[in-house]
């Protein structure tokens, strides 16, 4: 019993050290401005309360066993209101003038560029709208310039969720008919990992995104990227692919800018290939995944829009595959 | 008081036995010549009545359109195939083996005399049990038990039209360029297409009792060759022009949640969908309720419009499906 516990003490511990390490998704990794005054007021929080744990203990044990001799009238009351009313009000006087600001912090409006981020159940809508109103729709993905402040204007679709990239910043719930605002300043270039964090249904948990944080002129390269309709299919199997495509009715769900998809139900998969998941977050950009992917949906995500094309045969998933990753 | 109960289980036990006797020995008797004790048909007969006035659905049910000649006419052709060995049709009087029939089947006249519309509803639907009425064989379609209803109150005004010999173009029209709008048009599709609706009625895996009735007493080979009777192996659909009608905009582009209808009903050789531009009206509509509920039989790619048509409103169902009855049918591909 003693060495089972002490066992899944250890596990615990390496899971806490692991999960920190990575970083990819964690609070204590912060790589954004928002993230990082949150990390420093627990810090701050955290060295205080060891501090004054151990002062308060360190006088406990003083008066009570190393001088343990009636004090004076004066020097207890001293002590009383002091310690007791005088250094709290102190103490807590300036954690509130240094912690309530930083609340203000992801409400800061945005400087010039905003996302517009819908959940569906289970993925994102993401929309990109330039500061002069043109709009560059994307999905499953989330990319910000390093050093400025981004607006993200957040909706829901039918449920409530909630938008959370640890690294970066704090939550937002996602209410239906309702427009919540948070901004992000990403530090660091980096990819962080941003997860529903409202049960939302049963593909809850598969729902994620990965969080792109680009250098400013990277970044403008990217979004010109974006911008451009689909690169046509460039080899024999992925025009085959392509095909397929069309013939299923993939369009009626999706949208290839530059092509006849324009549907507007599912993730726009205009640069799907360029993603660094597929999904929402749950599976890799290779044509492999995207095979199993389109052939299993049920399976790999319970309860999805998305009907499983498991009666096409292994080779049209497989050219549906290579089309889809190549659609940089 | 223990004598009391001895007798009452000697008399329970001798009961049992003589009710086991008149099953096991077959000693009830149950020619239809016989017919029932005096008394016993009454009790039947008041059961029978007294269970409909309590089941019928509401008559806030009863469609709108019950006096619509092409209700009344597809209920007419079905009644003439599948009712009238028992029921004869208005003015014809009910075969000699009917009437050997017991209990007797009423004369068509009589049966619905006493009716109203949701309790002809509910007898055509549900059925009667030890009457030899049977149910209606598809159990999702409640609907189609409407066309057969506004045909039997027809018949009660007297005022149900002569109705030809119910052949496939009786409904379907000549050709198959059906002109009645809950009657689909088969011109427009291919013969694979209505083969494969016909093995589905077959089945049972597509729901309709009309067409149950038809295609369950088909062979491989009727089918074979009717399908290539009312088919058109090729078909050139004529392109409609961009434009921002409703029904344009929601069959060509769709919403947020509900995929454009041109996706898969397109005019490419290669779609994995029926030809649906110049679709009979109500046809287009019934068959769009059936896929929103879940409950449109189909081949292995169903499930796609069951997905694509599970978030469609009743005013979208009533804007594609008048939209699309508009088009300009495909035509024969020479």
């Amino acid at each position: 019993m003693y060495v089972h516990s002490r066992n899944a003490l250890a596990c615990l511990a390496a899971a806490f050290v692991l999960s920190a390490c990575d970083g990819r998704q964690s609070v204590l990794a912060p790589s954004g401005t928002d993230a990082l005054s949150v990390f420093d007021l627990a810090r701050v929080m955290f060295i205080g309360a060891v501090v004054l744990w151990l002062l308060v203990g360190t006088l406990f044990i003083y008066v009570t066993r190393i001088n343990p001799r009636e004090m004076s009238r004066r020097k207890a009351e001293i002590l009383i209101v002091g310690g007791g009313v005088v250094f709290p009000v102190l103490l807590l006087g300036a954690l509130l003038v240094y912690s309530l600001p930083l609340m203000n912090a992801p409400r800061l409006a945005d400087e010039g560029l905003r996302v517009h981020i819908t959940a569906e159940q289970w993925w994102w809508r993401v929309d990109y709208e330039l500061p002069d109103g043109t709009r560059i729709p994307s999905a499953n993905e989330l990319r910000l310039p390093v050093g400025t402040r981004t607006g993200l204007v957040l909706n829901a679709k039918k449920v409530i969720h909630s938008f959370w990239v640890p690294a970066l910043g704090g939550k937002t719930d996602m209410i239906p008919g309702r427009e919540t605002f948070q901004s992000l300043q990403p530090v660091t270039a980096g990819v962080y990992r941003g997860q529903c964090a409202e049960f939302c249904g049963a593909s809850h948990a598969l729902m994620a995104f990965e969080t792109v944080a680009m250098e400013p002129e990277d970044f403008a390269a990217w979004l010109e990227a974006e911008a451009r309709d689909a690169q046509p299919p460039a080899t024999a199997p992925a025009r085959r692919g392509a095909k397929i495509f069309a013939r299923e009715g993939c369009g009626g769900c999706h949208t290839v800018r530059g092509t006849d998809a324009v549907g507007q139900v599912g993730p726009d998969l205009t640069h799907v290939g360029s993603r660094k998941s597929l999904a929402a977050g749950i599976l890799d950009v290779t044509a492999e995944d995207f095979a199993d992917w389109i052939g299993h949906t049920d399976a790999i995500k319970p309860e999805v829009a998305m009907p499983s094309y498991d009666f096409l045969p292994r080779e049209d998933l497989a050219a549906l595959g290579i089309y889809l990753e190549g659609l940089k | 008081m223990k004598r009391v109960a001895q007798t009452l289980a000697v008399l329970a036990t001798l009961a049992a036995l003589g009710a086991a006797a008149v099953v096991g020995f077959g000693l009830y008797n149950v020619s239809a010549r016989q017919g029932h004790l005096s008394g016993v048909g009454w009790a039947l007969h008041t059961t029978f009545i007294q269970s409909v006035r309590l089941r019928a659905p509401e008559p806030s049910k009863i469609p709108q359109d019950l006096v619509d000649t092409d209700r009344i006419a597809l209920g007419g052709l079905h009644f003439q195939s599948a009712c009238a060995f028992c029921h004869a049709v208005p003015g014809q009087p009910r075969s000699a083996t009917a009437m050997a029939m017991e209990p007797r089947p009423p004369h068509i006249k009589d049966a619905v005399a006493s009716w109203e519309p949701q309790h002809l509803h509910w007898i055509v639907y549900e059925g009667v049990k030890m009457s030899g009425m049977p149910h209606w064989p598809a159990k999702a379609r409640e609907d189609e038990v409407w066309s057969v209803v506004a045909y039997l109150e027809a018949v009660k005004a007297e005022t149900s039209p002569t109705l030809p010999e119910a052949t496939c173009a009786a409904c379907h029209g000549t050709g198959g360029r059906s002109d009645n709008t809950h009657v689909p048009r088969l011109d427009i599709l291919t013969p694979e297409q209505i083969a494969q609706a016909l093995f589905h009625y077959r089945n049972g895996s597509r729901g309709s009792g009309y067409m149950q009735m038809i295609a369950s007493q088909m062979s491989d080979r009727q089918i074979a060759t009717l399908a290539q009777e009312f088919g058109t192996a090729r078909l050139a659909a004529h392109p409609v022009d961009d434009n921002t009608t409703p029904g344009w905009l929601l069959a060509n582009r769709g919403t947020d949640d509900v995929p454009s209808c041109t996706s898969c009903h397109h005019p490419k050789a290669d779609a994995i969908a029926p030809a649906i531009a110049g679709q009979s009206q109500e046809y287009l509509k019934s068959q769009l309720y059936l896929w929103r509920e879940g409950t449109r039989g189909g081949g292995k790619r169903a499930k796609l419009m069951r997905k694509a048509a599970q978030d469609l409103t009743d005013a979208q169902i009533a804007i594609l499906a008048d939209w699309y009855a508009a088009q300009r049918p495909p035509t024969p591909d020479p």
